[in-house]
């Protein structure tokens, strides 16, 4: 077995040992005036996210076990764990239904989206115009989510869209938001599909990496569309669908802008989601620390999410 | 290989310098205040809701007369939607961005004053203000005892009706008791075969926490009870009172005279509505936007439980105040007491008639101001017989409490009402879940 410490130890010390001394040391010197140049440059980069991401990570966390009306740092006052086991407590609405709500929203959005941008990109792969296609689903990710909502709403209302065709269809009317049964499932249609273009997107350059030749055996061993989707397709895009459920997920679980166009998180809490909540109870009633105790859990959920995901997918490869 | 040769223009490291200070500068800028200089200008910002239509004009009217006539203080308004003040105010102000002058809904001044935003009236001010207005309007503008700005406008609440609604339904008068509501509500109310609401007998809104919460605050007043107990630490909805209002509003909703889903604000302005509760601001709205068709809409008081009832109903109010990071207090000061207390010649009246600016700006966009020996004299001059129940309200309102958990404890008792609403809850459930949340979640501030 090499010892890796002696090895590095004796690489180094090496150039000491040598005749030509001077000309190594002006290498050595060189090099750490590159190194120092590299870390002047990364210093913006360090300082940015010390500053905009270290600093408010640590704020927040001194937030959540503190209680804080904001504005004024002299009445920070700290209260231990008191705003996590507010956030649990008997009667608190935090764990059901609003976490709940956050994680239907966002395994709802993924599922539908994921499906629907896996057959759309499949499909656009086997036409002409490609490009333009891929545009006209992505429109949907250009435009304000602000626009998307309101414009739902109105599809959505009891004399809109949505309901003209079911009357058409002499079907009655649906009160999509503002049954709590039905509030949820729409708003989760409207994420899916305001979130599937950037899904195509990643799906279809995903599809194009994938060699032709595997196909062409496919073909040549009389495999019908089916069995080359399930076998061929799907498991080399892997990669890409990794990517989209990791990114679609934790967009699901932080989104809220939606939510606050289209429903306001009614009725009742019927669609009411982590960051909203967050939102209300620091912006709208000044409690920033039960706002960040609800952000740390949410941190930690997102987080133990992803690495399921990973660890699936990574499992999957290995089996593959 | 050669260096390259140096150029008189920007360099790399001049660049990679100057990039992040101006983004450092331009992120970290405070809004105008003017130059600083000796000499030059001081720019007070105002941020309100007067964002549109009537009330952004009526307010722009004498910020523009104070800036032709005053040299040294000029005044900016900055305009956000309602729904977006509160959180407006606190996003600003933990930029460092607050603006100089504020006019808070009176609900939020306890949250506002415990957060250190608003700044205590002046002695001398706070003494002015306690003279001039009713004391309704001071209790608004006031949190443990101590004033904190001029109350700009009082709401009372009462009954809007469409009366050709009324009228094509065979209904004489507006509804006097709540037998009454419920049986004009089911004979005006109309639906199509696939369920869609042509016509809403009585009103719910969902618009937001405030005309949501408005509504049943009004109709729990008028029937005797109150939302928050005498110490603002706890809820007193869980009473025979709120009992009542709750089981109206249940069987209001599942009888199918009302449907919460329909904006009311929109439906009651092109007769889809027959009666609603709302506050007196809307009389303005209504008239300029319903053009002859206002000549349909009455006002009344709001209905009694019983004939023989004591009257009582919901007053909600605003109010403007200075910002305690104001660099300029006293000159913001200045202007409010400008602006509310010297009074002038009201336009487009005979000579004699005078109100203050706020006072004529308030009732000319149909509104109701918080000086009441204004609103008497204007009343008279611009008289809109619908804003007559509102003025007559004053007398028997029950202000809203602006204690530091208020606007939260509405935001449950909102949630909770849509749930009754919606069938989530019932009247028992909704009224144990609102005392139950509301004295958990506002107790620890309050």
């Amino acid at each position: 077995m090499v010892n890796a410490l002696t090895t590095a130890t004796t690489e180094r010390a090496a150039p000491r040992t040598r005749s030509a001394g001077p000309a190594i040391d002006g290498r050595a010197r060189a090099r750490r005036r590159q190194a120092v140049v590299a870390y002047l440059f990364l210093a913006p980069t360090l300082l940015f996210f010390a500053v905009f991401l270290i600093l408010p990570l640590g704020f927040a966390l001194l937030l959540s076990m503190s209680r804080w009306s904001g504005f004024d740092l002299g009445g920070i006052q700290p209260v231990g764990t008191d705003n996590f086991r507010g956030l649990f407590a008997d009667g608190s609405t935090f764990l059901a239904p609003i976490l709940t709500n956050t994680l239907l929203f966002a395994l709802g959005t993924l599922v539908l989206s994921l499906a629907g941008s896996v057959v759309v990109a499949t499909c656009i792969d086997n036409l002409r115009f490609q490009g333009l296609w891929r545009t006209l689903y992505f429109l949907p990710i250009v435009t304000t989510v602000v626009a998307v909502g309101n414009v739902w709403k109105y599809m959505y209302e009891p004399g809109g869209l949505v309901n003209g065709v079911l009357n058409a269809l002499g079907l009655g009317s649906v009160a999509f938001l503002q049954d709590p049964d039905t509030a949820l499932p729409s708003v989760v249609v409207v994420q899916a599909w305001a979130s599937v273009g950037s899904a195509i997107l990643v799906l279809t350059a995903g599809l194009k990496s994938i060699p032709e030749s595997y196909y062409e055996a496919a073909a040549l061993d009389g495999a019908g569309p089916v069995t080359v989707f399930w076998k061929i397709t799907l498991p080399l895009l892997r990669p890409s669908l990794l990517l989209v459920c990791v990114t679609q997920l934790i967009s699901g679980l932080q989104s809220f802008a939606l939510i606050i166009v289209m429903t306001k998180g009614g009725p009742g809490d019927a669609t009411n989601v982590a960051a909203l909540e967050m939102y209300r109870q620091a912006f709208s009633y000044g409690h920033w620390g039960p706002a960040s105790a609800a952000a740390f859990v949410l941190f930690v959920v997102v987080l133990l999410i992803t690495l399921v995901q990973l660890w699936i997918f990574r499992r999957k490869g290995e089996d593959a | 290989m050669t260096p390259a040769p140096r150029t008189s223009g920007l360099s790399r490291r001049h660049f990679a310098l100057a990039l992040p200070s101006t983004l450092l500068v331009s992120g970290c800028a405070a809004p105008h205040q003017g130059t600083g200089r000796p000499g030059d200008p001081i720019v007070l910002t105002l941020l309100s809701h007067y964002a549109s239509g009537v009330l952004k004009e009526a307010l722009q009217g004498p910020v523009d007369e104070w800036n032709a006539g005053h040299d040294r203080v000029k005044v900016q308004t900055k305009a956000v939607e309602f729904t977006d003040l509160l959180t407006t105010f606190m996003v600003r102000q933990a930029a460092g961005q607050g603006a100089d002058i504020l006019h808070p809904y009176c609900l939020w001044n306890g949250q506002l004053v415990q957060a250190g935003v608003l700044r205590p009236a002046p002695r001398e001010y706070a003494e002015e203000i306690a003279r001039g207005y009713s004391e309704a309007a001071v209790d608004s503008a006031s949190v443990d005892g101590r004033i904190y700005g001029y109350p700009t406008e009082v709401q009372t609440y009462a009954l809007y009706y469409n009366k050709r609604l009324l009228r094509e339904a065979g209904i004489d008068g507006p509804p006097r008791t709540w037998r009454e509501l419920e049986e004009t509500a089911h004979r005006t109310a109309r639906r199509d075969r696939y369920g869609n609401t042509l016509v809403q007998g009585f009103g719910l809104s969902t618009a937001d926490d405030s005309t949501t919460v408005g509504q049943t605050l009004a109709l729990l007043n008028a029937a005797g009870g109150r939302f928050v107990s005498e110490d603002g630490r706890s809820t007193a909805i869980d009473s025979p009172a709120g009992r009542a209002v709750f089981e109206l509003e249940h069987r209001l909703v599942t009888r199918g005279a009302s449907a919460p889903g329909v904006n009311v604000y929109k439906a009651f302005r092109s007769g889809q509505v027959a009666m609603v509760v709302s506050a007196g601001w809307w009389t303005g709205s209504l008239k300029a936007l319903m053009g002859k068709d206002y000549r349909d809409v009455g006002v009344a008081p709001l209905p009694l439980p019983e004939t023989d009832g004591k009257r009582a109903t919901l007053s909600t109010g605003f109010m403007l105040g200075v910002n305690t990071a104001s660099k300029n207090p006293r000159a913001a000061w200045e202007f409010l007491r400008w602006l509310n207390t010297e009074k002038v010649n009201v336009r487009g009246t005979t000579k004699g008639v005078k109100a203050t600016r706020m006072s004529s700006l308030q009732v000319s966009a149909g509104s109701l101001t918080g000086r009441a020996d204004d609103m008497r004299t204007l009343l008279g001059a611009h008289s809109d017989a619908n804003l007559r129940p509102f003025l007559d309200a004053l007398a028997y309102s029950v202000p809203e409490p602006n204690v530091p958990g208020a606007q939260q404890a509405k935001s449950l008792l909102r949630k909770n009402i849509e749930a009754l609403w919606t069938g989530q809850q019932s009247v028992d459930q909704a009224l144990r879940t609102t005392r139950r949340q509301v004295d958990r979640e506002v107790s620890r501030s309050w």
